[in-house]
């Protein structure tokens, strides 16, 4: 069972009531799975708008005694941290628990932030298990932790522990029929400002303290002590890998396993600073553990040996794995791995010279790849620059498209675009999809109409959050569970926001869709284009649902004048050049038959292949 | 104490690398071995370059092999195996498909050199050589064609994977993990697509490495 999903099933054993949460990787499988689970259960959820609804969704409920679950990436809880910084104030009634997942090596994030920095600054206590069945454990665990202390509780993990997979044992599902409650009329309880905020500041750290000291007996915190002097202190994924690289070195250090990494359990860590000569502290990002061990040795064992990433033995960048940890482990202990890794990649290096590259690229049918065909060509000989946003069209920077100036965060487009339009005489554009654009992208447009400021917003509306998996959004007619929602519409929005200059074109349709945008670009802004077409991939199920079969384009030989007008412009990869003829070729398998390379072949060369 | 056994397994987005990590996690779980994946979701999945874990053993912690640590290296698409030649150890088994796609980085530099021949299936299995004697080519996307489903070319490869001795899941609970896992109505062609698999590494593969009788 992947680790997303033992969450899921922990919560529910743990009689969940209220789940919300915004997709984001690598948390989406939690989502996912509620969402998928949902009609068997009586809990309430919604998929909401962005992380700080799906927090305060919870923290509302929690307030009046329900327990409640979201999940959320690192840089969700950006979103989210006004309301959770307040929100570790005022405490909760019933059990909350944040599931937040930090991205080492960004491989879907824009950055490989380091999200223990919430649990201090927020005192927020923060669990963190290395492997689903902890996953399961620490989450029935967090529920418990809430209520005792009346405080939200982060669990922490990162990708290489919600996305594996491995064996989980279960506990009994035995749930209490859903009932609303009661609120509980308290002055002030849940409001805090001012002398509020102060009161409410000093009962937090006595919380902490209390959590402290419960965590220095938890059994989340494991110690193993070993014959030697040496010992690893460690949590998360990288106990995995130290486990594993001591075996592969044949070490036997104790291991101080830390599963409460907020706050600290310092009398355990001190006592076993104390034992050993040499630490290792193995932990992926920043130094976290590191400088709080110091700081602990600094009284308990000043003499102890810290090996981490000051001493230079290990990075605070990209995720580790187990050679990695094998090579710094070796290095601080004097001893030669079993393979020289090195010498591994290097040889690997050689045997890959000229192995061509392959980045993530939009799926054969993506409306996205049509929609930037046709705003390119709307532009052509126009100084422009694109400021886009965060979604599957993010991909135009990647090679061979190579498209667009800036790329921050959710909803950044509109704001940069703003500033942009103040400081450049190029055309500003702004892009951005419709997910992004309920999510983070309203208050941008808003202030846009306010000001009068001068840019096009190019709004790719594909009907879904389709990066993360196609899941429901505001424009969907469903949520959570397939229940029905209110779809909102994108132009009655932007209109009744007070922007008239709305066009609505079919990206498939794509001269028409560049000829109108051409003339919507060169109006004054601010005004809006949206580029409609449902993601393929969303799209493909649906007509595969309904029992129809997906076609398949072919390339007319006869015709083909070998232009590469398909290759240089449109980057598909079901097209390819045909090593006997050097004239194009679609691959069957991989088209998805949109027909968008047909309409721009010069030569009128693509055809539909028949007898599929 | 049963063998520990690592398989790196790559692939391109949309080819089926996730359900052939689950049928494989599900079989082990059913004959009582512990196994744990480190799988790729999310942005990954976009046509891109993917790759999945899958280890067996009682004592493994990492997901993630070691360099030089994979027993076999199964790649759906023969650019990948090569992608991540490193996991493989020396003298473990490439059981690669012959399919190439052809990436569109490399159709770009293809289309101003006109000298230019894309990388093949059999460059890819000339340099596997250099790491291991035992590279097998096996033409999944035919034998999935012929089974009835182009899309079950990730079943003719567990087909081919069950053959191999070393592999401690027993063939049966691969197959019920295939049934079980795929819908329904798919279930007879994949279950055909197993068994071509299977004989299509009797000719080839197991002339290179033990099989299971």
């Amino acid at each position: 069972m992947l680790c997303n999903e033992a969450i899921v099933r922990a919560a529910i054993e743990s009689d969940v009531k209220v789940v919300s949460a915004y997709p984001g990787s690598p948390t989406t499988e939690i989502l996912d799975t509620f969402s998928e689970v949902a009609p068997h259960f009586d809990y309430r959820m919604e998929i909401s708008a962005n992380e700080k609804v799906a927090l305060e969704t919870c923290a509302g409920a929690s307030m009046a005694g329900l327990r409640t679950i979201t999940s959320m990436k690192s840089v969700g809880l950006n979103v989210a941290s006004d309301s959770f910084y307040s929100l570790s104030y005022t405490g909760v009634k019933g059990g909350m628990v944040l599931a937040v997942a930090d991205d080492p090596q960004a491989h879907s994030s824009q950055s490989e932030q380091d999200g223990r920095t919430f649990g201090p600054s927020a005192y927020v206590p923060m669990l963190e298990p290395s492997d689903p069945q902890e996953a399961m454990r620490f989450v029935k665990k967090a529920f418990e932790l809430s209520e005792r202390h009346g405080v939200p509780v982060l669990l922490r993990t990162t990708t290489r522990v919600n996305h594996q997979s491995g064996i989980v044992d279960f506990g009994a599902v035995e749930r209490k029929p859903f009932e609303k409650v009661a609120w509980e009329h308290k002055a002030g309880r849940f409001v805090t400002v001012a002398d509020a905020a102060r009161t409410f500041k000093l009962a937090m750290l006595e919380r902490t303290e209390r959590i402290r000291e419960e965590f220095e007996a938890s059994d989340m915190n494991s110690v193993k002590l070993g014959g030697s002097d040496v010992g690893i202190v460690t949590s998360g994924a990288g106990y995995n890998y130290a486990v594993d690289a001591a075996r592969i070195l044949g070490v036997g250090p104790s291991v101080l396993k830390l599963g409460t990494t907020f706050p600290l359990p310092r009398r355990l860590i001190a006592d076993f600073l104390r034992r050993h000569k040499t630490i290792i502290v193995v932990e992926e990002l920043s130094p976290y553990l590191e400088l709080n061990i110091t700081a602990i040795a600094k009284d308990a064992a000043p003499s102890v040996r810290i090996i981490g990433k000051s001493s230079g033995h290990f990075s605070e960048a990209l995720e580790y794995n187990t050679n990695i940890v094998v090579d710094g482990m070796a290095k601080a202990l004097g001893v030669k791995p079993p393979v020289d890794y090195a010498a591994v990649m290097s040889k690997a290096a050689e045997l890959k010279q000229g192995l061509p590259a392959r980045p993530p690229t939009f799926c054969p049918g993506c409306p996205h790849r049509a929609s930037l065909w046709a705003v390119r060509q709307a532009l052509k000989g126009v100084k422009h620059v694109l400021s886009t946003d965060i979604g599957c069209y993010s991909l135009s920077f990647m090679e061979p498209v190579g498209y667009g100036d800036s790329l921050l965060s959710m909803g950044a487009s509109l704001g940069i675009a703003a500033g942009m339009q103040y400081a450049v005489n190029e055309k500003v554009v702004a892009m951005i999809g419709d997910s992004t654009f309920w999510h983070a992208g309203l208050p941008g447009l808003v202030n846009a109409i306010h000001h009068g400021d001068d840019f096009t917003l190019i709004l790719l509306d594909n009907s879904v959050t389709a990066m993360t998996g196609q899941q429901y959004n505001p424009g969907s007619d469903k949520t959570a569970g397939e229940r029905a929602a209110k779809p909102l519409v994108l132009e009655d929005v932007i209109r009744a926001m007070g922007i008239e200059d709305v066009t609505i074109v079919d990206p498939y349709d794509v001269k028409k869709a560049s000829a109108t945008m051409k003339e919507a670009l060169s109006r004054k802004g601010p005004n809006v284009i949206i580029s409609r077409r449902a993601c393929a991939l969303y799209a493909d199920r649906q007509k595969r649902r309904r029992g129809e079969t997906i076609g398949s384009n072919r390339v007319d030989k006869e015709v083909c004048k070998k232009p590469y007008t398909c290759v240089r412009q449109f980057h598909c990869p079901a097209i390819s050049i045909d090593d006997n003829d050097r004239k194009a070729t679609i691959s069957k398998e991989l088209c998805d038959k949109c027909d968008v390379c047909s309409k721009i072949c010069p030569f009128g060369s693509i055809r539909e292949r028949e007898g599929v | 104490m049963a063998k520990e056994f690592s398989v790196y397994m790559a692939g391109v987005g949309g080819q089926g690398l996730v359900l052939l990590s689950n049928v494989i996690g599900a079989a082990c779980a059913s004959a009582g071995l512990r196994a744990l994946t480190g799988e790729q979701h999310g942005l990954s999945q976009r046509s891109g370059s993917i790759n999945v874990h899958m280890r067996i053993g009682e004592e493994i912690r990492s997901p993630l092999i070691p360099v030089g640590g994979a027993d076999v290296l199964l790649s759906l698409e023969a650019l990948e195996a090569l992608r991540y030649v490193e996991y493989l150890r020396p003298g473990g088994v490439a059981l690669v498909n012959g399919r190439v796609q052809h990436p569109i980085s490399e159709t770009t530099v293809h289309m101003k050199e006109k000298a230019a021949l894309y990388m093949s299936a059999k460059d890819v299995e000339a340099r596997l050589l250099k790491v291991t004697d035992k590279v097998s080519l096996i033409d999944a996307l035919a034998i999935a064609r012929g089974a009835g489903n182009a899309l079950t070319e990730n079943i003719v490869m567990l087909g081919a994977l069950s053959t191999l001795d070393d592999l401690p899941v027993p063939e049966k609970a691969l197959k019920d993990a295939v049934a079980a896992t795929v819908p329904k109505k798919a279930v007879e062609v994949n279950l055909k697509a197993f068994d071509m698999g299977k004989d299509a590494a009797r000719s080839h593969l197991c002339n290179l490495v033990k099989c299971r009788e």
